[in-house]
């Protein structure tokens, strides 16, 4: 009785309401795509809760389920042709990103190279970058009318160096910038890796690079795994880059899946495309922990060993080349954008014919509404993310709650255009229509960057202590006055880092905009986008400018309130 | 302030019994401490009675109300944390309030709600009406922490941070005041002060407390009755003199104050005095028993130091002392005694000569000072 009386006040009406958000937002949406792709058409999961008849149809249609739509799957269709290329271009991307980290990483934990830190530094900006912006940068440096074009024929070659419209094109702007999701992990794995071991070899008169690749490499072999599942993930979701890139007759899952929603309003098609992204995302998941699980690199270090850095120079300048290399591509596309953001005209030759703020005011005057609504829209997001994630870090925390967990762990691992087209589906017809607002954008954005703003708030949540809640319920605060009035307050640190990561992400998402931003509500990404395809370069060359300067700064201050805390 | 009645309490956790059996009768205004090893389940029934923990069996009436349907923030209990759990990101000031802050939570209405929360999160922004004002500062005065009022708690010495605890859990005027172990973070010197401080103030406001501890000096010194704990169980429950002089177990003779605990058999029972025999000794005690293997009791300093040339009583038996250990006003030796080892003390004047490791000293006590159990 007493249980009863707590569950139905104050905190525990909390817990319902959010509970029942994953319920609506997440888990209806995911279960009912998964029942799209069996009856081909959207069922209105809410309309038969409220309404006999529409029960009725959705039965009916359940009557009418096949599995014509995963038969056509494993038909050699246009499908199974996008599954196929998208795993391939992962595949590709996560063993090359290997590849050029594996310098990078050895150069950065094992030796003197020249530039190090400024190099580690440069690492960092691919990740700051959407990825729709880098391939379209790589379009003004690669296409047509590229300036690397023009070098290229100046010095005899003939076309293009390489088509960035094509399956190559779109690897390689993956490979350039997603290599630093790898690079740190690699990095921590090379510096562990056993150095007595290695010691060993040597003095047994094994050669340096012998003992690289008969010791030091096979021990990071299990970390490098993992990293490379990282990247075949991020690869996989990725949709900012093959929606620039792709060709139409080069067929990819996550394009495949905008394609049929967006363009031919096929729910069947789309379905079945989401529940195989969201498969592969999972088993990718689950590979990745099972790689993981007893293996905490943090811990395996245990007393750590003096390093003897190398400065060997026939080592260290090679390798300080290579890696100063890899990560100028990525800084001279940026460096591309801005310099196309004012440009007068820029044909096909190494500099603009002139320079201009022209774009710029264009943007200033009649685009400030994307720029608007990217920021309310990112606020919304924050807002809503802090609540949740306040509370359902107290409820991981406090009470042990894994369903929860478990929720905010799921949007974590579902490429963003399927939950896109979950939502979509779900929120098709009334008595909940909401495709097409931005309240639902709102939830959609919220619910994927979750995960980010839980880490924070778990990890602050589990250094208050118990007794300080127990103190103010002591004093006649109910449980969610003290979360009010204390908790909440002692969290503020780990909610400001967590909502600054949340902003930002918000901000440089592409999927979810480009699938489920109404018009009125254009963010930013979504204004480029449009832009690009429109091919009006120069504006969408000072929109990503402006895009990239906020995330920088947002970035930097995030860092600066994470590292603050710290000290 | 409340009586506090404990019928039958039990507590199992996942299974495991860590409290049975457990009745307490705490009188209105009584000093009553929990006295117990680590681990014998003294906070486990702290936190029965405030609510923290759900007896598995058993009633708790607190000023005769039964509390088993109270939610602990209705129970009105003040409870001083060990870690004292002061609210870090406000001032000591607001600190104290809360519960004052919570009461008017309690009453307002929405638009007033309102303005309390946001008081609660920043109290620079909606001020304190004039009564808890006055009330906060009172009971500062009273902990004399009132130049402090201002500052965060963090600022604060051990010793002040323990009286922050305090008043925030004196303010809301409890029924009864539950400290676990509220001494054990301060070194010696403070301790001994605040014993005297909560000592003081419990006998102004005459508020009935419990008081949580594994020093039974604290316990001795503070309390107007004890309850000594041990796995679980309370073993008994009696004055500070009682248990000293009449402990019902050798756990508590030697858990309270220092003790010579003795095995020996009873070999004869005449006269309103037992004769046991300790190793090849005979003591003489008038406490009454019926078993055959007791232990003898004898505290260091019923045993009194006997001239040379005194005539051999009863009770007198000859030792070598081991140890001598001066105490400033007391002398403790340890003394060989046939195979057993006994502790001793003596009063100490200016002049007395202490007497050396090795030597012989003879040695007696009356039988009204020796237990049997
Ligand atoms: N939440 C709990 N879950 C399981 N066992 C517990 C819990 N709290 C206390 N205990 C166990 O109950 C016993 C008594 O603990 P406690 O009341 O804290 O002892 P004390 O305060 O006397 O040191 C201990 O053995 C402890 O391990
Ligand atoms: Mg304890």
């Amino acid at each position: 009785m007493n249980r009863l009386k707590q569950n139905f006040t104050g905190i525990g009406l909390v817990k319902l309401l959010i509970y029942g958000f994953f319920l609506l937002f997440l888990i209806i949406p995911l279960v009912s795509v998964f029942l799209v792709s069996f009856t081909n058409e959207p069922i209105n999961v809410f309309g038969s809760l409220v309404s006999w008849e529409q029960m009725q149809i959705s039965i009916d249609q359940f009557k009418n389920a096949t599995i014509d739509n995963f038969k056509s799957i494993f038909s050699y269709g246009s499908y199974f042709k996008g599954l196929i290329n998208s795993l391939k271009l992962s595949l590709i991307v996560s063993l090359w990103v290997l590849v050029i980290c594996i310098p990078i990483a050895y150069g950065i934990a094992r030796t003197k190279m020249p530039f190090k830190k400024t190099i580690s530094a440069l690492c960092t900006i691919p990740l700051v970058i959407p990825t729709f912006i880098s391939a379209y940068a790589f379009i003004i440096m690669f296409g047509r009318a590229g300036w690397v074009t023009y070098i290229y024929e100046k010095l005899g070659g003939e076309g293009m160096l390489l088509d960035p419209y094509s399956m190559t094109g779109i690897a390689i702007v993956q490979i350039f910038f997603f290599f630093p999701y790898a690079l740190w992990p690699m990095v921590a794995a090379f510096k562990i890796s056993d150095v007595s071991l290695e010691e060993a070899s040597r003095n047994m008169g094994s050669k340096g690079w012998l003992t690289f690749i008969t010791v030091t490499f096979p021990l990071a072999i299990p970390g490098m795994l993992s990293t490379a599942l990282v990247i075949f993930a991020v690869s996989f979701s990725d949709f900012g880059t093959p929606i620039i890139l792709a060709p139409s007759d080069l067929n990819l899952i996550v394009v495949d899946a905008y394609r049929e929603i967006a363009g031919f309003f096929n729910w069947g098609g789309a379905a079945i495309l989401t529940v195989i992204m969201i498969a592969v995302a999972g088993v990718v998941y689950w590979l990745q922990n099972y790689l993981l699980k007893g293996k905490n690199y943090d811990t395996l270090s245990g007393k750590p060993k003096k390093i003897k850095l190398s400065e060997n120079k026939a080592l260290t300048i090679p390798l300080a080349i290579f890696s100063g290399f890899v990560v100028l591509i990525p800084i001279l596309a940026m460096g591309t954008v801005f310099l196309q953001s004012i440009a007068t005209t820029w044909g096909k030759d190494p500099l603009p014919s002139g320079y201009t703020l022209e774009h710029y005011r264009t943007i200033f005057t009649s685009s400030l509404g994307n720029i608007q609504n990217s920021l309310i829209l990112a606020a919304g997001a924050l807002i809503l993310s802090v609540i949740i994630a306040t509370f359902v870090s107290y409820f991981v925390v406090r009470q042990r709650s894994t369903t929860l967990d478990f929720m905010t762990t799921v949007p974590l691992i579902v490429p963003g255009i399927a939950f896109g087209i979950a939502l979509i589906q779900t929120f098709n017809t009334a008595p909940l229509q909401l495709t097409g607002t931005a309240f639902i954008l709102v939830i959609a954005y919220s619910i994927r960057r979750l995960p980010y703003m839980v880490r924070s708030t778990v990890g602050t949540m589990k250094a208050i202590k118990q007794d300080i809640e127990e103190a103010a319920v002591n004093l006649g605060a109910t449980t969610l006055t003290a979360a009010i009035t204390v908790i909440g307050p002692l969290m503020l640190p780990g909610i400001a880092a967590g909502s600054i990561l949340v902003f930002v992400t918000v901000i440089k998402e592409t999927s979810i905009s480009i699938l489920m931003a109404p018009a009125e509500w254009a963010p930013m990404s979504l204004a480029i986008f449009q832009n690009v395809m429109r091919a009006e370069y120069y504006s969408a060359a000072a929109m990503s400018v402006i895009l990239v300067v906020m995330v920088l700064v947002l970035q930097a201050l995030a860092n600066k309130l994470s590292g603050g805390n710290k000290s | 302030m409340g009586s506090v009645v404990v019928e039958q309490l039990r507590k199992d956790f996942s299974g495991v019994t860590v409290l049975q059996n457990i009745d307490l009768d705490i009188k209105e205004g009584e000093f009553f401490a929990l006295l117990g090893p680590s681990g014998c389940g003294k906070t486990t029934t702290m936190r029965c009675i405030a609510g923290f923990e759900s007896p598995t069996s058993g009633t708790i009436k607190i000023g005769n109300k039964d509390v088993a349907k109270l939610a602990p923030n209705e129970r009105n209990c003040g409870m001083v944390f060990q870690s004292y759990a002061l609210f870090p990101h406000m001032n000591v000031f607001d600190n104290v309030a809360y519960s004052l802050n919570i009461k008017e939570l309690r009453k307002a209405n929405l638009f007033k709600k309102i303005g309390v929360y946001t008081r609660m999160l920043n109290s620079k922004i909606v001020k304190y009406p004039k009564e808890i004002e006055k009330k906060v500062m009172d009971i500062l005065e009273y902990v004399e922490l009132t130049d402090h009022a201002k500052k965060l708690t963090s600022e604060l010495s051990g010793g002040q941070q323990q009286r922050v605890a305090l008043a925030r859990a004196l303010v809301m005027e409890p029924e009864v005041l539950l400290m676990d172990e509220p001494l054990s973070n301060l070194d010696l010197k403070l301790r001994h002060t605040m014993r005297n401080t909560i000592r003081r103030i419990q006998q102004d406001m005459k508020i009935t407390t419990i008081f949580v501890t594994h020093d039974q000096e604290e316990a001795m010194s503070m309390a107007d009755r004890i309850a000594v704990m041990k796995d679980g169980e309370i073993l008994q429950i009696g004055t500070p003199t009682d248990l000293y002089s009449n402990p019902k177990t050798s756990f508590i003779a030697d858990f309270v104050g220092t003790s010579n605990i003795l095995p020996g058999k009873v070999v004869a029972s005449e006269n309103g005095l037992t004769t046991v025999k300790v190793g090849n000794q005979q003591i003489q005690s008038v406490t009454k028993t019926s078993k055959e293997d007791v232990q003898v009791i004898i505290r260091p300093e019923n045993i009194n130091v006997l001239s040379e040339g005194t005539e051999d009583t009863s009770n007198a038996f000859e030792g070598v002392i081991q140890f001598a250990t001066y105490l400033g006003s007391t002398v403790r030796y340890d003394v060989k005694v046939g195979e057993h080892q006994i502790v001793v003390d003596t009063t100490y004047e200016s002049g007395d000569s202490i007497k050396k490791n090795g030597s012989t000293i003879k040695l007696g006590v009356s039988p009204e000072r020796v237990l049997i159990i």
